[in-house]
């Protein structure tokens, strides 16, 4: 299964293929992934690749990714063409009348592309004080609700409940609670 | 098995370290290398050896020091970026030349793209310059394994060892095994031997020779390295083109050939690109009618061969000679070298979509909240026609707000400064000039700089960004922190302007960068300083990096833009450039992006008609 995770620096977007790396290790089966860190991550475009299964290089090859999962709307428009026919993204969108472009929904119909999207923003603006910094783990969430991987809610509550500094485990694991009923 | 976990590529480069019984340990912090010192010191916490782990001040220190604990017999490293390893080109070639004792093993990590450097320069070329054997790893679990026998190699032939992974390998992750340290045991024991220590040109005339022989018995050695240079057959038993790769390349040719069923290609993995091991290269050449070479990001592996005419690579311009090789480019290179045509785009009502939607990459930018921003709106305020040199860091992304004018290397923002000067004394004229550099940049290559600026008498500002920490590579300590990595571990604290007075500088003023009026004031005193001495003049912008404040500390005021008052003049959007401060186009107004705002409140004083209003309660 190949995912790619797509936001901008500052999103939360490592914690989230760690989260995916932690559970894929827990299952006892290979797990490779490519992120970005330096100048990159000064709030530009970031992009992160998890490959689980046999694999060697830590990139994934456009148009063969299963799932992608976008932090921000535009960037998971730009970076739809990594989906294979027939793969699922997850975007949380803030202006969803963009997401209506004819060119777009002709893209998406032409490689039956699932599209989900999430209002993360709003969610966490009326859940969670507006703290955005829980983008990721809710985007997590909403993943495990629609079911297009076959990892569970419970992997990713453990998963998250081992990898977060105690102080936030509990804002964590109600971020991940909100995405799942969202969907 | 032992146990496994999921580890950055410079997380499985720092535990091989420690387990290899490395005791000393400097760097630079460089992305893509600045994760690697910092898990030494959490592995060796982990781990409990008594391993020294310390940051240098720049990386010819770091080089420095940890050299000369191997000619102490005990296991080093030292490590770095590809830029950093410039710095250090001078220990380098030097030390090159020694019959070293403990095993030394230098890390350097060089960023193909490049996604953070000012070169993409290939690092593999200063291991062939200074004539010691490089290894290039193809993934994380490969470059931790490369360790073991990196240290190994430079005891057994008494000569530094260059591992050389690219960023791909740095900041991928995977599944790699930990073990226990192997356990040996070097107690220091430095020998006194002129002869082999000290390096007078008579003893270079005996050294060199060596150091060829050296060369010599380690391509020899690679010969045989199966481990790290194999071949790959085809699937199909016979060969229509063979692919000689080293690195990612290798890995992503590896599943480009499981992608596309390509049985037709053998590949030759190359671990060891110098020295070459030039007869395996050559038979795996006879053997195949075409060959391609895949390297990054220079044609090291390719320049060693000696006959080139039937190699596709970038002599011929095969293979482009810049940029990171990303899988869709290897992809369309060997569909090309099969000579398979292109499939026709299928994606143009994407590529329309993000035209319409006018989508671009979003640069990157200095975060909201980051004193720079403050401190760049200061300097442009007080100082609008003065040129404004940079450096390397964060600040140089003041580019966003026009706000720096030249950078060149770690330090060259003080420099700069001179020869602007000089420049213009020849014709009797003087230049005003305000360069910015960081606190850790400052340490790192600024001094000397500045102390030759104050000898010369150069006329110019300089100001230090002090942001209380080394922000860009992610946070490391500066010498003015007292942090260190071990547990327990306290360094000494060194203040800013007590050295910035000791390079002989008599104007040193401190101001909080978020205090832009006092900002403005201390960079016009500055300048009058300057001009009238004939001097430079140092100001201090001091405030903490957003991201070493406290998250539940930091006070939030509630930002908001009048729309009433608004002009829509863009004044605000051009001249502070925050994430957090937009433009509406339909409205033609600005407005505040609550998902980014963090409220420090300091954009009140950037609009001219006072449209920013900030409730401080």
């Amino acid at each position: 299964m190949q995912i790619v995770i797509v936001g901008l620096g500052g999103q939360g977007i490592l914690f989230s293929s760690k989260v995916l790396g932690d559970i894929a290790i827990k299952r006892g089966v290979n797990i490779i992934g490519s992120e970005v860190h330096g100048m990159a991550q000064r709030g530009g475009s970031v992009i992160s690749h998890v490959k689980i299964g046999d694999y060697k290089s830590p990139l994934v090859i456009k148009e063969d990714a299963d799932i992608l999962l976008a932090f921000d709307q535009d960037e998971g428009v730009r970076n739809m063409d990594y989906l294979k026919r027939g793969g699922s993204a997850l975007i949380n969108v803030y202006k969803p009348e963009r997401m209506e472009n004819e060119n777009l929904k002709r893209y998406i119909q032409e490689k039956d592309i699932k599209l989900y999207t999430i209002k993360g923003y709003d969610i966490l603006k009326e859940h969670m004080g507006g703290n955005f910094l829980f983008l990721n783990v809710l985007l997590l969430g909403a993943m495990a609700k629609l079911g297009i991987t076959d990892i569970s809610y419970d992997e990713l509550k453990e998963s998250i409940k081992r990898l977060t500094p105690p102080k936030y485990v509990e804002h964590n694991l109600k971020a991940l609670e909100l995405g799942y009923n969202a969907m | 098995m032992g146990e496994r976990r999921f580890l950055l590529g410079n997380e499985a480069i720092a535990r091989g370290i420690v387990e290899a019984g490395c005791e000393v340990a400097s760097a630079y912090p460089g992305t893509p290398s600045s994760e690697i010192l910092p898990a030494i010191a959490k592995f060796a916490d982990e781990l409990n050896t008594k391993t020294v782990v310390e940051w240098g001040v720049n990386e010819k220190v770091s080089f420095e020091v940890a050299a000369v604990a191997s000619f102490a017999g005990k296991r080093s490293v030292a490590v770095m970026k590809q830029v950093g390893l410039n710095v250090a080109a001078d220990p380098l070639m030097s030390v090159a030349h020694f019959d070293i004792k403990g095993g030394f093993l230098v890390v350097v990590a060089d960023d193909p793209g490049p996604y953070s450097s000012q070169t993409e320069q290939d690092s593999r070329f200063m291991a062939m310059f200074a004539k010691i054997p490089c290894f290039d790893p193809s993934s994380a679990k490969e470059a931790k394994e490369m360790v073991f026998d990196a240290f190994d190699l430079s005891e057994k032939f008494m000569i530094p060892v260059m591992l050389r992974p690219t960023g791909r390998v740095c900041h991928s992750r995977q599944d790699v095994e930990v073990k226990e340290p192997i356990g040996i045991k070097r107690p220091a024991d430095f020998e006194k031997d002129w002869r082999r220590w000290v390096c007078l040109p008579a003893h270079v005339r005996i050294n060199h020779p060596k150091l060829n022989r050296k060369r010599k018995e380690i391509c020899n050695y690679f010969e045989t390295l199966d481990k790290y240079n194999y071949e790959v057959p085809a699937k199909s038993g016979k060969a229509l083109l063979g692919i000689i790769a080293s690195g990612v390349s290798f890995s992503v040719v590896m599943d480009l050939i499981e992608k596309n069923n390509w049985d037709d290609i053998a590949v030759l993995k190359i671990g060891t690109p110098h020295p070459l091991p030039i007869k395996l290269v050559q038979n795996f050449i006879d053997k195949h009618e075409r060959v391609l070479i895949l390297e990054e990001t220079y044609p090291v592996i390719e320049m060693q061969i000696h006959d080139r005419t039937k190699v596709m690579g970038r002599w011929n311009g095969f293979v482009p000679e810049a940029g990171e090789l990303l899988p869709e480019k290897i992809e369309s290179i060997v569909k090309k070298a099969l000579g398979k045509a292109e499939e026709t785009e299928t994606k143009d009502h994407l590529l329309d979509a993000i035209k319409d939607l006018n989508i671009t990459p979003k640069k990157p930018v200095l975060c909201p909240g980051c004193p720079h921003r403050a401190s760049f709106f200061a300097i442009k305020k007080a100082s609008p026609r003065s040129v404004v040199p940079s450096d390397i860091g964060c600040y140089t992304l003041g580019v966003n707000q026009g706000a720096v004018d030249i950078v060149i290397c770690m330090g060259g923002a003080v420099t700069a400064g001179s020869g602007l000067f000089n420049a213009y004394k020849v014709d009797g004229k003087e230049i005003p000039v305000v360069s910015t550099i960081g606190d850790s940049t400052f340490f790192h290559m600024g001094i000397p700089g500045l102390v030759s600026a104050v000898y010369n008498k150069h006329a110019f500002v300089l100001a230090i960004l002090d942001n209380l920490t080394t922000a860009m590579t992610g946070n490391q300590p500066t010498p003015e922190t007292g942090y260190k990595l071990r547990k327990n571990d306290v360094g000494r604290q060194i203040s800013l302007e007590s050295v910035v007075k000791g390079c002989g500088v008599n104007f040193v003023k401190v101001v909080d960068a978020y205090d832009v009026s006092s900002g403005i004031e201390a960079i016009k005193e500055a300048s009058e300083y300057a001009a009238k001495n004939q001097l430079p003049a140092v100001v201090i912008f001091r405030h903490p990096c957003m991201l070493i404040k406290d998250r539940d500390k930091i006070v939030r005021y509630p930002v908001s833009v009048n729309q009433q008052k608004c002009t829509g003049c863009r004044y605000c959007i051009t001249s502070f450039f925050c994430p957090g401060l937009v433009f509406d186009e339909d409205k033609k107004k600005a407005y505040i992006d609550e998902r980014f705002c963090v409220g420090c409140g300091v954009c009140e004083i950037v609009c001219p008609v006072k449209a920013i209003e900030v409730e401080r309660g």
